[in-house]
């Protein structure tokens, strides 16, 4: 009976980690872009649809969108190493990707029967970063073609704005 | 002390078969339209095993294969256009494939289209712990190291998965100039 509360206590912790370094990479990428991440309203209720109907075995989100950027300032090779730097030590790098106009990172991290995953985009003029609660089999997918997955994942990004109301 | 002593020796074998990309290959990444690294190891490629089929006779090959495995590191240099780099550039990198317990066992050059893979394998206590490719396009670079049990073969098995491209060796031996 006792192990309930611990184990109550630990998903509390682990789950405002994960908060954290989600929180971390996004003022990271608001500090060299000079811009805060757009309100996305009611984004509960999509972790509420997400909790509950599990789209694509995706279980939680946690999104971060800035657009009409004019980040010019910086290389791709300077966000690539502030977003590494930013991200703790528990996440696995999965998959990494630069070219002169876009950064994508991808991480991964068990958690208990499920994974995280966070993938970070930053393009000249828009940028992402997402945190996704994912059961086995959804991370599967992107196991297998990572490559295509990554380049694929503003997918993510436009299945959340259906859901958003 | 002890322990970490101990615990630093238990993991050498595992960083030697390891391969570190040089600095100059690093820099290649400044040059590149694009760069990609896929970088795969532990609980990420035990999931990737436990997810193929052992019905279907490919993966279940696949999944036999994965499971001996320790990690796999791709990392992919795409250019704008030919020359970008040099051969010169791979230099430190065969160099360090020369180390003890490497050993080259395919090298396919094609004047024709310009296409180059190398196959390097490290053998340890008698057996395969791990294998390094470099393959060569004209605006496209990718080296891929397997740390774990593999033989050459397998690699057609898994290419195309985890990031690592699809090496045609069968078809190149007849090409091979070495």
């Amino acid at each position: 009976m006792r192990r309930l509360p611990v184990a109550l206590m630990l998903c509390g912790v682990i789950g405002s980690a994960a908060d954290r370094e989600f929180r971390d990479v996004v003022d990271s990428i608001s500090n060299r872009v000079h811009a805060r991440p757009l309100h996305i309203p009611m984004f509960g209720l999509v972790n509420f649809v997400a909790a509950v109907a599990r789209p694509a075995g995706t279980k939680h989100i946690d999104l971060a969108v800035w657009e009409d950027l004019d980040w010019r300032s910086g290389d791709t090779r300077d966000m690539a190493e502030s977003i590494r730097a930013s991200v703790g030590g528990s996440w696995k790098p999965f998959v990494h990707s630069r070219s002169a106009q876009e950064v994508v990172s991808i991480y991964a991290r068990p958690e208990g029967s499920d994974w995280r995953l966070l993938v970070v985009s930053v393009e000249r003029h828009e940028a992402t970063v997402v945190q996704l609660q994912l059961n086995p089999d959804a991370l599967q997918r992107w196991i297998t073609l990572p490559r295509e997955y990554a380049f694929g994942h503003r997918r993510v990004k436009s299945t959340t704005r259906d859901l958003d109301p | 002390m002890k322990k970490i002593i101990i615990a630093c020796l238990a993991l050498l074998p595992l960083a030697a078969q390891e391969i570190k990309l040089p600095p100059n290959l690093e820099k290649l990444a400044d040059k590149a339209r694009e760069v990609v690294d896929v970088t795969m190891d532990g609980p990420l490629l035990q999931l990737a095993a436990r997810f193929l089929s052992d019905r279907d006779p490919d993966e279940a090959r696949v999944k036999k294969l994965v499971a001996g495995l320790k990690s796999i590191y791709v990392r992919s240099f795409e250019f704008e256009s030919r020359g970008e780099y040099q051969e010169s550039d791979l230099d430190a990198l065969r160099n360090q494939l020369k180390s003890p317990g490497w050993s080259r066992i395919v090298g396919v050059k094609s004047k024709k289209d310009g296409e180059n893979a190398e196959v390097y394998l490290k053998s340890e206590n008698g057996g395969i712990t791990g294998l390094a490719v470099i393959a060569a396009e004209p605006k496209e670079l990718t080296v891929v190291n397997i740390v774990g049990s593999i033989q050459p073969e397998d690699l057609r098995d898994l290419g195309g998965r985890f990031g690592i491209p699809k090496v045609d060796l069968g078809k190149k031996e007849k090409k091979e100039d070495e």
